[in-house]
């Protein structure tokens, strides 16, 4: 797992302890392991971490459905 | 709408109705909007910027502090602008229908106001700062999908209040500072006064909705509390806009916000702020100690 991604991690286990564990593939919308309340600290994160500003009208809802698309929309080139 | 399984909500506003009527005032021709503002005065309280009591302010040069007061100024002012939005359309979906058919005519009253503190919040906005910070992103989905349609509705109410009691904890603070241009200072003070009724109200609203909800589950009040503790949360956390702290001249906006929400004496002050409604949540039976 590359550095940044296990920043997200941490941000959303550190959010939803009750979670206990977070497979790559879990719904993090309808699990509400990332809601609407959490979604502004989680764009900051994302551009702390990117180092690019994320425009939210520019993405979509699926864009942060898993950690796999997360990784795939804002990691894949800086992993590559 | 989920309103038809709500009770109607009956409360007694004459004396909220009265206030309002005799209070009424041309919002449109009570300001006396100077052409610019004087260069060395704060927009925002300084106490209240969202660096105040930190090293974080007493690093920034003089010229800094003062261009992130006037940046925050147009922060909490575009915030409330986008509150009242959202709140407006809330407000409008619901008035006339059945659940809400007692308290309509207040409601009208709770309408026009809010959307001439809008008025005036965007024209402070527009003239001195020449934008509006745009509204915080939202995640399209609905987070609330998994509460009971009465608390659903409670949840509208309360982010409404909330909100409200936020606001009115500044606007309170920034009404009567001297350091202040008069027209930022007068802008809280028309606020405050108008809120004051509408927080009245609020409590009321939310009172008799908390009262159905746990009538009918009382297992969801404490669900409920976990949503309006991380809702007082957010809404905190809107007031450290780093796009303010760019403007401002002050680099490494994202990380400086980092640092700044989590500091010890800010986050004193968030319990300073949340203190009356966190008191008014927990005599209600839906304060923080009962999550589980």
């Amino acid at each position: 797992m590359t550095e940044p991604m296990h920043e997200v991690r941490e941000f959303i286990l550190g959010r939803n302890p009750r979670l206990g564990q977070l497979p790559d593939e879990l719904d993090l919308i309808d699990s509400r392991a990332i809601n609407s309340l959490a979604f502004v600290e989680f764009i900051f994160l994302l551009e702390e971490l990117t180092g690019e500003p994320i425009d939210p009208e520019e993405v979509d809802l699926d864009d942060f459905r898993t950690l796999n698309a997360i990784q795939a929309r804002f990691f894949q080139q800086k992993a590559a | 709408m989920a309103v038809r399984e709500i009770e109607p909500v009956v409360l007694d506003l004459d004396r909220l109705e009265q206030m309002a009527e005799s209070g009424y005032y041309n919002p449109y021709t009570i300001f006396e909007w100077p052409d610019s503002m004087e260069p060395d005065k704060p927009w925002m309280s300084e106490s209240l910027t969202t660096l105040a009591g930190t090293e974080m302010w007493d690093e920034l040069t003089r010229e800094q502090q003062l261009a992130l007061t006037r940046y925050e100024a147009i922060n909490f002012f575009s915030l409330n602008i986008h509150g009242i939005r959202e709140l407006l359309s809330d407000v409008v979906m619901r008035i006339h229908e059945k659940t809400y058919a007692g308290v309509s005519e207040f409601l009208h009253h709770f309408i026009g106001e809010e959307n001439e503190h809008m008025w005036f919040f965007a024209q402070f906005c527009l003239r001195y700062g020449g934008k509006l910070y745009p509204a915080q992103p939202t995640l399209k989905a609905d987070s609330v999908a998994h509460l009971s349609p009465v608390a659903r509705e409670l949840v509208v109410f309360a982010r409404i209040l909330i909100f409200e009691e936020i606001v009115d904890y500044y606007n309170a603070h920034m009404a009567t500072d001297q350091s202040l241009p008069h027209i930022a200072r007068e802008i809280n003070r028309v606020h405050h006064q108008d809120e004051s009724r509408h927080v009245a109200f609020g409590r009321m609203v939310f009172t008799n909705l908390l009262e159905q909800v746990a009538e009918r589950d009382p297992d969801e009040v404490p669900v409920l509390a976990e949503y309006l503790e991380n809702y007082l949360q957010y809404s905190i956390a809107t007031l450290y806009n780093p796009a303010a702290y760019r403007d401002a001249g002050i680099p490494d906006a994202l990380k400086l916000r980092r640092r700044a929400l989590s500091h010890p004496v800010r986050v004193e002050a968030h319990d300073q702020v949340l203190k009356r409604t966190r008191k008014f949540l927990s005599k209600a039976g839906v304060g923080r100690e009962i999550v589980k």
